[in-house]
């Protein structure tokens, strides 16, 4: 008769080891690294694009708006008991405001577990420009805090210093002919638009339209919050927010007065080959060339 | 004086009964790891209870699905008060990415009063711990108020 206890070593070896117990909660214990739980969003950095709503697939994500002084007041509610933690909107958010941090411990009554945020977003102010009715009397150059409008009088010039601008709006106020004014950066597509479809399909608020058959791009200023995604989006780089620009029309006899006249030497007319260029970053929207064309082909 | 004893360690020791109304294994998973040595959570005296009828607190998963609604029912009822309903994890809460669909009646709240919810998909297990332990809480209290 012979007796064995195989394990009696470890049995008794274990009583004088440490619990292999973790002691949660009265020891804190840290989430794995990439671990996605409780959302964080900054307000400070969305832009209201929307986008987070759109790829959210539980719809967890709400958004409320609502008219205040200065621009609208925009909420944004994240329903933690909804949320099923892919992570896309985090992914998805083109100015990164949304972020799926290490916190796990989500409990409590259902309506409490949330997060929300809210900001003020402002009426859009793009970049200044003045319209056709401009004297190029200085004043604005006169009364900007900044020190940020040029205006050459003899060579009909009006430039404005985008980096020193703040966009304070003394220069619109003073302005005697009431040509001043700020310009909303509008989305346009370029020569190379293929016309896939790619931005319309990605825009979170379906402001673009692409006709491929008929080879047409539209965006419907209403809807576009320039959030920017489409641009990101477009496989050929034609996509972009641009300024106002000088257009020539088909009425254009190719006379080269606009290119004699326009202060920046931007205008190029080849009159033997029908082509008419413009510089963009020459041009300066003084709107000389508009005013000079005999045809009145001329836009901006 | 006897009754008052049973109350006592029975406030101490509540037993957790599982339910699964479609979930995707997830939380059940995690629910089960919080049982394991590692986090333990017969420290707070849970037990996994075989059946309805012994239970204390009742741990929910899974959105509620056409089919499991009507045992969902009958187990619910068969726990005596006091009872604790436990919503564990996005599905019960609120169906998760499965709202609207044919077959969830979802979310729990349709059926019964909900305690406490965790969040999560799934859950950690020490969510699950932390939830629990609130739960626990609440059925003190519950036991009090019947008690009166």
């Amino acid at each position: 008769m012979s007796f064995s206890f195989p394990y009696l070593k470890y049995a008794v070896g274990n009583l004088f080891k440490k619990s292999s117990c973790d002691m949660y909660p009265f020891v804190e214990s840290t989430a794995a690294d990439k671990y996605r739980g409780r959302i964080a969003y900054d307000p400070t950095k969305c832009i209201n694009c929307g986008l987070c709503m759109k790829v959210c697939s539980p719809s967890a994500i709400t958004r409320t708006e609502k008219e205040v002084e200065g621009g609208k007041e925009i909420t944004f509610h994240f329903d933690l008991t909804s949320c099923t933690f892919c992570g896309m909107c985090q992914d998805f958010c083109p100015q990164k405001a949304i972020e799926l941090t290490a916190d796990y411990g989500m409990v409590g009554k259902r309506e409490e577990l949330f997060t929300e945020g809210s900001y003020v977003k402002e009426a859009p102010a793009g970049k200044l420009g003045i319209g056709d009715d401009c004297v190029f009397c200085g004043l604005c150059a006169k009364m900007c805090p900044q020190g940020a409008i040029t205006v050459d009088r003899a060579n009909k010039s009006w430039t404005v210093d985008e980096d020193k601008c703040v966009k304070c709006g003394v220069c619109v106020g003073k302005c005697p002919k009431k040509t001043l004014d700020f310009q909303k950066p509008q989305v346009q597509c370029g020569e190379d638009c293929v016309y896939c479809g790619l931005c319309a399909k990605m825009c979170p608020q379906g402001a673009i339209t692409v006709d491929r058959p008929n080879k047409s791009w539209t965006v419907d200023e209403d809807k576009c919050v320039k959030c920017g995604v489409c641009v990101g989006k477009c496989p050929k780089k034609t996509l972009d927010f641009q300024k106002p620009q000088v257009q020539c029309g088909e009425d254009c006899v190719y006379c080269g007065l606009c290119a004699k006249m326009c202060p920046q030497g931007a205008i190029t007319v080849d009159r033997p080959n029908k082509s008419w260029t413009v510089d963009k970053e020459k041009c300066v929207l003084c709107g000389m060339c508009v005013s000079k064309c005999p045809k009145k082909a001329l836009k901006i | 004086m006897f009754k008052n004893l049973i109350a006592d360690s029975a406030a101490k020791s509540p037993w957790v009964y599982h339910i699964n109304t479609g979930s995707c294994n997830g939380c059940d998973i995690e629910l089960v790891a919080a049982i394991t040595p590692r986090f333990d959570a017969e420290r707070f005296g849970v037990k996994l209870a075989g059946t309805p009828r012994h239970a204390d607190i009742v741990v929910v998963t899974g959105p509620v699905t056409a089919q499991s609604k009507e045992r969902l029912i009958r187990t619910l009822e068969q726990v005596p008060e006091p009872r604790v309903i436990v919503a564990m994890g996005t599905c019960p809460n609120s169906c998760n990415v499965f709202k609207n669909s044919y077959s969830v009646c979802g979310p729990l709240e349709n059926f019964c009063h909900v305690d406490v919810s965790i969040a999560g998909c799934s859950p950690k297990p020490e969510a699950v711990l932390a939830g629990i332990v609130q739960a626990t809480e609440i059925l003190k209290q519950k036991r009090k108020e019947m008690a009166k």
